[in-house]
């Protein structure tokens, strides 16, 4: 492949780099190729990244018209995980703290959000596995209309975040949705749940669910059917009985699976904000993306907004370690 | 009831644990054709014992566990059926149901019904062109995804190259940060005014444009879809590609007349994902541009604009948010079996 000699018909003024490109070592053809999928990332990803971790060490500038100040070094990371700075009054009202069951009376605004953003991840991501199971599981028969059955298992994945938002948004309104007054028949909500951060939390949380189990369902069920049948006629053949196949066969050799899709979730659940901002607003039910933006537009704290952000991001790729770690140990590592 | 389910469970499994014992008619036999004679001689006597009905009904789940499990199955699939589709249905109660009568909607039945909802979700709000915005900027986003996808993912997937793992993974870890971390400058860089771009946007800055919503999504996009192509591409024989070079293709030409083409399913897989991921996303989608119409605002800032200044139009966000539904729907509907090996493909490869 590398001794090609072969000439492109020229004219064309694609001719000659295609020409030159036929002269190269397939190392330096694989390197051209690649080149605009890197610079695509490096001008999204890449140097934003980098950026924002330049920011996050430079001090807040709310004044003036550059948004950053002088290098402050660690600061922002300092005042913001010991929370001496007044972050927390500046947006945060006391009732709200104080309806807040989950953390303690008077948390600051960033322990809050990182709070609420691994309650929402582990909750969400625990619910949607289990959910999403036993969808699998019924995905995984063969019945008539199984298409018809799959198609609406789908479609809440692939709805719009402000659709999912707004019909959520809807049915928790006092005046015209059902659901405040069912879940007040339960005894769980207050008057006006989405004023509140208890109960916006578990709104956000159940739509959630509604939402992305359809995507914990599809990777199970890629899972379920990558097993062999015969193991099943072994087992039944030998006495097992349907729990006991599902104990000892389906669970153990879908779990390499389980874990990548619980990976991708967890990842994706840490991101929450525009389901947040749809429903209850970022006030109410502050996630780590929403104290960014917060930052940026209610304060003009950029600064401190990049220390957030790059905060976030350092949370999340804990969280990827520990899975990864998990998913070598169980199964002899993947990709 | 007991007793009918321990009498098989006795003779036929003697190292029955706690979970055998129910199945133990169709456990203890070999062949599972057989399985219905055991189940059907206790049934026979049945009558005498004189149940109640739902004894009996207990009892036949008993003596044929696999009812039990296929009439488990049937409650499951109807509840995950409810659940997932009930709040569209009454997404579409709450449309209907003329303005002045929100309040007395019924959680089944809409109070009233004025299907010009629809229409007026139009003349209130531009929400076409909204719509509209969503649509070019996913399409868009969709192409340039394709395109830069294909190279990296034919690079992955058929070529053998020092640094290969180490960008792979810098390609992995891009889809792993949060959008969060790169808003700040990427907001930043967008606004500021580059001369160089004048003549072509009146501004001279990308906020406002369509430009800036689909360069960042088509970037955090692009990892899962050089996933699925690269994985498409590696499927490919060698001996094709070789065939068409023979023939006179240059190495580009190769990709795109023989290897693309043959992959076409997996390119619709990695079009249709990214095409809903776009016309989906909230975070860039709701912060890049002023919410505007004519600032190409994407669909999200219609729905929102409905909260209007004096009253909040319940009935016509849920109109808009069914019609802006519908073409997401209708994809699903089309290209369900992309979708799966496309979610599929894209995780078990990580």
């Amino acid at each position: 492949m590398s001794t090609d000699t072969r000439a492109d018909e020229g004219g064309s003024l694609l001719a000659r780099p295609l020409n030159w490109l036929e002269t190269q070592s397939e190392e330096v053809y694989a390197y051209v190729l690649l080149t605009p999928a890197f610079a695509l990332l490096a001008l999204v990803a890449f140097y934003p990244l980098i950026e924002t971790f330049r920011f996050s060490l430079l001090a807040d500038a709310v004044a003036s018209a550059d948004p950053f100040g002088e290098f402050i070094g660690l600061g922002n990371y300092v005042d913001l995980l010991t929370a001496d700075t007044n972050f927390t009054q500046q947006f945060i009202s006391v009732t709200l703290t104080d309806s807040f069951p989950f953390v303690a009376f008077g948390a600051p605004f960033l322990q809050q959000a990182i709070f609420v953003t691994l309650a929402f991840a582990i909750l969400s991501v625990l619910f949607e596995t289990t959910i999403g199971f036993g969808q699998a599981l019924v995905l995984d028969q063969d019945f008539y209309g199984r298409r018809w059955v799959r198609v609406s298992i789908i479609i809440p994945w692939a709805i719009p975040i402000v659709i999912q938002g707004m019909i959520f948004f809807l049915i928790f309104n006092p005046t015209i949705g059902f659901g405040t007054e069912f879940m007040q028949w339960l005894g769980v909500f207050g008057n006006n749940p989405l004023s509140s951060s208890t109960d916006s939390f578990l709104i956000v949380l159940v739509a959630d669910i509604w939402k992305t189990t359809a995507f914990m369902a599809l990777l199970i069920l890629a899972g379920l059917q990558s097993i062999d049948r015969g193991l099943y006629d072994v087992a039944e053949v030998s006495g097992a009985s349907p729990w006991q196949r599902f104990r000892y066969i389906t669970l153990p050799l879908v779990a390499p699976a389980l874990l990548v899709a619980m990976l991708f979730r967890t990842m994706d659940a840490m991101r929450i904000y525009g389901l947040i901002d749809a429903t209850a607003g970022c006030e109410t039910v502050p996630s780590l993306t929403c104290l960014v933006i917060i930052a940026l537009q209610n304060s003009r704290r950029w600064a401190t907004a990049s220390a957030v952000a790059f905060l976030t991001a350092v949370v999340i790729s804990g969280f990827v370690v520990v899975y990864l770690i998990a998913l070598r140990n169980s199964e002899g590592g993947v990709a | 009831m007991t007793d009918r389910s321990t009498e098989p469970g006795d003779e036929l499994t003697p190292g029955a644990d706690e979970t055998t014992l129910e199945a133990a008619p169709d456990g203890g036999v070999a062949d599972a054709e057989t399985v219905d004679q055991p189940v059907v001689n206790p049934t026979a006597d049945e009558p005498d014992l004189d149940r109640g009905l739902i004894a009996a009904w207990a009892a036949k789940m008993i003596t044929n566990p696999d009812r039990a499990y296929r009439a488990s199955f049937y409650v499951a699939t109807i509840f995950f059926l409810v659940t997932t589709l009930f709040p569209f249905y009454w997404l579409f109660v709450v449309a209907v149901t003329p303005r002045n009568n929100l309040s007395e909607v019924g959680v089944f039945i809409p109070a009233g019904f004025n299907p010009a909802a629809f229409i007026e979700v139009f003349t209130t709000l531009p929400f076409h062109r909204y719509v509209f915005n969503s649509f070019l900027i996913a399409t868009i986003a969709t192409v340039a995804v394709l395109l830069v996808g294909s190279l990296a993912g034919y690079v992955f997937g058929r070529l053998r190259f020092r640094g290969r793992n180490v960008m792979l993974l810098l390609v992995l870890v891009t889809s792993f940060f949060p959008p969060a971390a790169f808003f700040i400058p990427l907001n930043r860089l967008f606004n500021t005014n580059v001369d160089v771009l004048r003549p072509l946007l009146s501004a001279g800055s990308l906020y406002n444009t369509p430009y800036a919503i689909f360069i960042p999504l088509s970037a955090i996009f692009l990892p899962l879809s050089i996933f699925i192509l690269m994985t498409f591409y590696s499927q490919i024989p060698d001996g094709l590609e070789d065939a068409a070079r023979v023939e006179g293709t240059t190495r580009i030409g190769a990709l795109f007349r023989v290897i693309v083409p043959l992959s076409a399913p997996g390119v619709a897989t990695a079009g249709v994902l990214t095409f809903i991921s776009v016309y989906n996303e909230y975070f860039f989608s709701s912060l890049m541009t002023d919410g505007r119409p004519g600032s190409w605002a994407p669909m999200l800032e219609g729905i929102l604009r409905f909260q209007g200044e004096f009253e909040v139009l319940y009935n016509l966000m849920a109109a808009a948010s069914i019609v802006a539904v519908l073409p997401v729907a209708i994809l699903v509907v089309v290209a369900q079996e992309k979708i799966v090996s496309g979610l599929t493909t894209g995780a078990v490869k990580e």
